[in-house]
């Protein structure tokens, strides 16, 4: 068995709602973690939705899920003793994971030059709303600001209604990620090196990166594309009606036209033989798919085979034809789900959270370094002795 | 090349979405990535618009071309022995092996796991396809707005009495798959690095999204709850939302955290911050209804900036030509570079959202023209001469 992929990587996590899940990224694959809380908590404790019943109640569950094998230390940045601890973790770190406000490492004595003197090899992630400089460096912000600011609420709900926020603080995780590349590939160099840098994520910019195809064709065709009217992209693309809820059927456009021929072929067998009309050329053509005529017509076939069919019936009997169609699961259907089970995507936790439930597992296999769960969330300041006194033999260890 | 990943070499088998923006993430920032194509099994995002001046073509599409920066064609029919025993002998001199085809494709063209590892014991290879490896729906297919659907995303996304509408993109493609994957793959790399030890990733591309929404299981597993969807309110704050400004389709995000955002924002709209001094979440319905009568009529650009002035998280919901030609933030962080193309001429990519200060990334050269980089990779990396890429051309191996 080897060790951990990043075994023996030291990782101090300043991290708030915005960033928190970079370091579990971190902590997952086997880095030492430690979560720098303020007296009292960090924020994302007591968000909602939260635990709803036994000793942990009231904790959020956001907290319990992002914070996963990391340690907690409480610092109270005011107290002297505290800030020189913080120093201390600083010194002895890899990595920082920073989302305070741009400058206020700065002002805790902690900006670059003092870090990298005591520090050289030290990599500081900064994820920040919109970045370390600039006109909106200051801005407040919130996942709906940033999303809308980003673009992607442009395209992003009912065309004839108001845009929608995507469920899940999206940004921010979109933020966790890319900081957690960029702080990945910096360790690397960093490793390689001796030496280290800052990295300035923008959680503004990350969201313009999930625009799909908006800007080419803005910038190739001079078209801004909005929210999608109605719903259907194009006939054979798009959320369709059936006995239990909603299927998601993509055929057509950038989906490969093979599969074209496969649905009509499925929906003549399923007891629809007009839909052989399908089968004309002019179905190939893009342009075509996309008028309100084509879309009325196919929804019209279509839905007169699913109307009277369960959406876990459609997926299983559509994809034994290749075609890619999904049903608009729920996330209780995904807990139930055979092949995320068949994957053993969901690991059982049992801890002050509640007694043996699942949660979300490894979100990528790795066959010699494999994500591992090893302990659950930590309670506020558990740590803090362990790692002063380890800060303290290290320090020793480093003057003998 | 410079990067923190100059000198990683990867032999890329990705198409369409988030395999391709996954190997992007790598060349913006150094690696050699030799995208392997064929014209006889084209990338489908080659093929679909937007095209440079509205012209159809394999070599105009901005689709494809913003996934596929910084790296090199090298055209391989696959279906061909001789393509693939060039494949295999590329993986040799490669440290990384990437493909996001359904389980079973690679394996039937000899470059599977246990095949390259035969050639190359410490590479480390990428299989993301839609359900991972193992598993009774293994061979399902999907692209990014499918998994949205199967995984709970789009279910949650919406108003609550209205049909779920998603985010009207393949989100998954965009970001959770590329930048779970990238990560694994840089891990894994830095584990090789002090162990000299390969290893395999299999990644099913419905996990990571879930991964972003891991906080909705919990609720099922941990609270008995099934989450619905909550339009654009917030379990805590109000008001939260989008309300209607002047122009056509013109919007603002308003979110209020604190009294003092509160009276703040009541302030500059003119509403009676008395009233709702407390308890604002109770009455989120009412407020949005007053704060959209207050936004009604108003330039949302002009306001957001006053609300921010304010302290107020406020901003406008930008479109592509705002988010090119007038974000003054977009533009102070260098975001668009021009890049020139032998077809597509000059055209807009943006930069990865992160600025590494000693080894940043850097947009060298546009998407490759099909096939643009053969005879140069395979004369590098291989050693052949003239005569023998002759052959193979004319044996319909480069195509």
């Amino acid at each position: 068995m080897s060790a951990p992929a990043l075994a023996g990587l030291r990782v101090v996590d300043l991290a708030g709602d915005v960033g928190n899940y970079c370091g579990k990224l971190f902590a997952d694959l086997g880095a030492d973690v430690v979560l720098v809380e303020p007296p009292g908590g960090c924020p994302q404790r007591t968000a909602e939705p939260t635990v709803a019943s036994g000793p942990a109640a009231g904790t959020a569950l956001a907290f319990v899920y992002q914070n996963t094998n990391k340690r907690s230390v409480v610092v109270d940045v005011d107290n002297d003793a505290d800030l020189r601890l913080l120093h201390d973790m600083v010194a002895a770190a890899d990595l920082v994971i920073d989302n305070w406000a741009p400058g206020e490492l700065a002002l805790r004595g902690l900006d670059r030059d003092a870090m990298t003197a005591v520090n050289p090899g030290l990599v500081v992630t900064s994820i920040t709303p919109f970045g370390q400089t600039g006109p909106y460096a200051r801005y407040q912000s919130a996942d709906i600001v940033l999303l809308a600011m980003g673009g992607m609420l442009s395209l992003a709900g009912y065309g004839d209604g108001p845009p929608t926020r995507p469920y899940g603080d999206q940004s921010y995780v979109m933020a966790g990620l890319f900081g957690a590349v960029a702080a990945m590939m910096a360790v690397l160099h960093a490793e390689q090196t001796g030496v280290g840098q800052s990295v300035d994520v923008s959680v503004h910019e990350c969201v313009t990166l999930a625009l799909e195809t908006a800007i080419q064709y803005y910038d190739l065709e001079g078209v801004i594309r909005g929210r999608q009217t109605g719903r259907y992209r194009h006939a054979g693309s798009g959320l369709y009606d059936c006995a239990d809820g909603y299927v998601y059927l993509f055929v057509g456009g950038v989906a490969s036209n093979r599969f074209w021929g496969r649905l009509v072929d499925w929906l003549v067998e399923s007891g629809v033989p007009e839909a052989a009309v399908l089968h004309e050329p002019v179905w190939e053509d893009l342009d075509h798919l996309r008028t309100e005529e084509a879309k009325a017509t196919f929804e019209r076939l279509f839905t007169t085979m699913s109307a009277g069919r369960s959406k876990a019936d459609l997926y299983h009997d559509a994809q034994a034809h290749g075609i890619p169609l999904s049903p608009v699961n729920s996330p209780a259907d995904l807990v139930h789900s055979k092949q995320l089970r068949a994957r053993e995507f969901f690991v059982q936790a049992d801890d002050m959270y509640r007694a043996g439930y699942l949660t979300p597992g490894a979100p990528y296999q790795l066959s010699a370094t494999p994500w591992t769960l090893r302990t659950s969330a930590p309670a506020l300041g558990e740590h803090t002795e362990q790692v002063r006194a380890a800060l303290r033999e290290h320090v020793t260890g480093g003057a003998r | 090349m410079t990067g923190p990943l100059a000198g990683v070499r990867v032999l890329d088998f990705t198409w369409v979405g988030a395999g391709s923006l996954t190997t992007k993430l790598l060349a913006d920032h150094g690696a050699d990535v030799l995208k392997i194509e064929s014209s006889v099994h084209i990338d489908s995002l080659r093929l679909n618009p937007p095209f440079a001046g509205g012209v159809r073509g394999p070599n105009r599409s901005g689709y494809f071309a913003e996934r596929n920066s910084n790296k090199r064609s090298v055209c391989l029919n696959l279906r061909e022995a001789q393509g693939q025993a060039l494949a295999r002998r590329l993986a040799a001199d490669c440290d990384i092996v990437a493909n996001n085809f359904r389980p079973g494709v690679m394996e039937r063209f000899g470059l599977g796991y246990e095949d390259i590892r035969q050639i190359r014991p410490d590479v480390i290879y990428l299989a993301m396809s839609m359900q991972g490896s193992a598993g009774p729906e293994r061979e399902y297919l999907g692209y990014g707005l499918t998994i949205g659907a199967l995984v709970g995303l789009q279910h949650l996304t919406g108003l609550p009495d209205r049909y779920p509408v998603g985010t009207g993109t393949n989100y998954p493609d965009h970001v959770p798959n590329p930048c779970h994957a990238a990560f694994a793959v840089l891990a894994a790399l830095r584990h090789r690095r002090r162990t000299g030890e390969g290893q395999c990733i299999d990644i099913a591309q419905t996990e990571p999204t879930i991964a972003t929404i891991g906080t909705t299981v919990l609720d099922y597993t941990v609270n008995g709850v099934v989450r619905e969807r909550e339009g654009n309110g917030h379990p805590q704050w109000a008001p939260h939302g989008l309300y209607r400004c002047a122009g056509d389709d013109r919007w603002i995000a308003i979110a209020v955290r604190s009294d003092a955002e509160w009276l703040a924002l009541a302030d500059v709209l003119g509403l009676d911050a008395e009233r709702y001094a407390r308890n604002r979440h109770e009455h989120a319905a009412e407020l949005d209804e007053l704060v959209q009568r207050g936004t009604s009529g108003r330039d949302a650009v002009d306001l957001a900036a006053r609300l921010q002035q304010r302290g107020v998280a406020a901003g406008p919901v930008q479109n592509s030509a705002d988010l090119v030609d007038t974000d003054p933030q977009l533009a102070h962080r260098g975001h668009w570079v021009s890049l020139r193309h032998p077809e597509m001429g000059t055209s807009r990519y943006g930069m990865p959202p992160f600025r590494l200060s000693a080894t940043p990334g850097e947009l060298r050269t546009a998407a490759p023209v099909l096939g643009a980089h053969t005879r140069e990779v395979l004369t590098e990396v291989l050693g052949m001469g003239e005569t023998e890429l002759d052959t193979l051309d004319a044996a319909g191996v480069l195509r």
